[in-house]
């Protein structure tokens, strides 16, 4: 256990020098506040740049709290996973290209530790983050528009991220099969953009699709709380996480660190 | 006592072998050399008994380790191009590895600090590894490599990529350490080999062709050779003792002649004999027996 806690501890100090700690978490913020706040000011911004012309009966409906938040959350799900790629696909793949993995792994330590402390620490990492972006998300709807309550704030919050770490998870799991970041990368933004759209299209059938837990969260904002197949998405999710993370130890553990 | 016992080692990528067969037995407390041409397969080997590399055949067996015990613990490995995080200090990374190994952080940092020291890179504790020098890193590779007291320590070519200053200085450290620790080092060079190890190891295609004790192996090889040179190409000359009776082998290179011979005193006298009747345009004349080198020749050009 110690020695698990002290490849953690690795992770996180690297990721505090190299700065993850900062431009993730302010990322985040800036896509989650962008809708908000654009929302709300686009009709002065119309004004002040003139106003329309005259005769053009063109209204531009103002959205309710709701809608907006829901908005902000879907820009999570598009730019979000592009961030969360980005940082996780190298974490083990660089490592063993550079050959620092098996500086490491020449000592007695167990290659399931390995795995698992990075993939603990890039959910540390994303969780912190989304949380953050998503309250500021939260905090300029509230201001601008409505406070939509807290409560239905953190279940959203939850089944997003949950979604979140299955793609993180992905992720790591390419990153263990792949030695080069970018393929890793790739594969990963490949699967959940398929995954995503399959189940959005055939949503009837796939209900307990992980991916659908946007739209679940979605749901939860508008008001029509925890609606079905949501914890059966969840499960799964969870299920598919471990699954997941068990190859990945396995492919990593499986695969020559040297030629 | 043996240490570590590698029962008929094979190594094959995609189907092709490259490590033939090896057996060998390592002796607690000895020093020995792998030597061998590059491509030989000795950067394998060692991967495979650090266990980086999953052997396709073969066993290796430390006897004295408890039953189900990671032997990652007693074995210490440099490869041969360390590579290190950047972004860690000298000391952090020491004592990072020492906390994997299973020290406090207490222990790990002593043990750190002293290493750093025995290295001679204590100054640099807390620059960052990337701004480290590569016989900076050389060291510091060595000192992870006994962080946690290995009962063995393997190391790929610790010195072919340091200056003749960084060299010196690495072969003395491997001196030092010789005295508690068991040592198997990899090298071309054979000048290295003979210097710190006792024990020689020769790899070539994938199999060891010789072995055995510096002094052995001289008694084995114990052969006298007469090097002739000459002006210009020596080529033409070359028949005239590859055919002498005395002659053992000959090797041609350049302007120069080695001849093996039987017997010395003989040989040197019929050969002043031959070269002055046929007028040869001998430059030089010199008599020995046979270096180091000489047997890395024979049993490589086999």
């Amino acid at each position: 256990m110690s020695q698990w806690l002290t490849l953690l501890q690795k992770e996180l100090v690297e990721m505090w020098r190299n700065y993850k700690w900062i431009w993730v978490p302010i990322t985040f913020i800036l896509i989650g506040v962008q809708k908000p706040i654009s929302t709300y000011y686009t009709p002065q911004i119309i004004d002040k740049l003139g106003g329309l012309p005259e005769g053009a009966v063109i209204k531009l409906p103002i959205p309710t709290a709701e809608e907006v938040l829901v908005q902000g959350l879907s820009d999570f799900s598009t730019l979000g996973v592009l961030i969360i790629v980005l940082s996780t696909m190298g974490m083990i793949a660089a490592e063993r290209k550079s050959g620092v993995a098996a500086m490491i792994l020449v000592k007695p330590v167990s290659y399931q530790s390995f795995v698992s402390a990075k993939w603990a620490g890039g959910l540390l990492l994303l969780w912190m983050s989304f949380f953050i972006g998503y309250l500021a998300t939260w905090y300029y709807t509230g201001i601008l528009f409505e406070w939509i309550p807290i409560a239905d704030f953190f279940q959203s919050y939850f089944l997003f991220g949950l979604w979140f770490s299955v793609i993180l998870t992905i992720t790591l799991f390419f990153s263990s099969s792949f030695l080069s970041p970018g393929v890793a990368g790739f594969c990963s933004l490949a699967v959940v953009i398929i995954v995503s759209l399959v189940s959005s299209a055939l949503s009837n059938w796939l209900e307990w699709s992980p991916a659908l837990l946007t739209s679940y969260a979605s749901e939860v904002i508008l008001g029509k709380g925890i609606v079905d197949h949501t914890i059966s998405a969840s499960i799964l999710a969870v299920f598919i996480i471990l699954i997941l993370l068990g190859f990945g130890m396995f492919i990593f553990k499986k695969k020559e660190l040297a030629s | 006592m043996s240490l570590i016992q590698i029962k008929s080692l094979k190594k094959s990528f995609q189907g092709k072998e490259v490590i033939k067969g090896l057996d060998f037995t390592l002796e607690q407390g000895s020093c020995i050399a792998l030597l061998g041409p590059n491509g030989a397969g000795k950067t394998t080997t060692l991967k495979m008994l650090s266990g980086l590399l999953e052997p396709t055949e073969g066993r290796i067996v430390f006897p004295h380790a408890k039953k189900g015990e990671d032997i990652r613990k007693l074995i210490g490995y440099l490869p041969q191009f360390p590579v290190f995080y950047e972004w860690m200090s000298g000391l952090e990374f020491l004592s990072y590895v020492g906390k994997l190994a299973g020290m406090t952080s207490k222990q790990a940092k002593e043990q750190s600090l002293e290493l750093l020291e025995l290295v001679g890179i204590l100054g640099a504790k807390d620059r960052k590894i990337g701004k480290y020098s590569g016989g900076m890193k050389q060291r510091l590779g060595i000192a992870q490599a006994l962080i946690h007291r290995p009962k063995l320590i393997m190391l790929d070519e610790p010195v072919s990529a340091l200056d003749p200053i960084g060299r010196r200085e690495v072969l003395d450290l491997l001196e030092g350490l010789r005295k508690d620790t068991t040592i198997l080092f990899s090298t071309h060079i054979l000048g290295d080999a003979e210097e710190v190890c006792d024990e020689i190891l020769f790899l070539h295609n994938g199999e060891i062709v010789e072995s055995g004790t510096m002094t052995e192996l001289r008694e084995r090889y114990q052969q006298d050779k007469i090097d002739l040179y000459f002006t210009g190409k020596a080529e033409m000359f070359a028949p005239a003792f590859t055919n002498h009776e005395l002659a053992i082998s000959v090797l041609q290179e350049g302007n120069r002649i080695r001849v093996f011979v039987k017997d010395l005193s003989l040989a040197r006298k019929y050969f002043l004999k031959m070269i002055s009747e046929q007028n040869l345009p001998l430059e030089k004349f010199e008599t020995g027996s046979m270096t180091l080198e000489d047997v890395f020749m024979k049993v490589v050009g086999k």
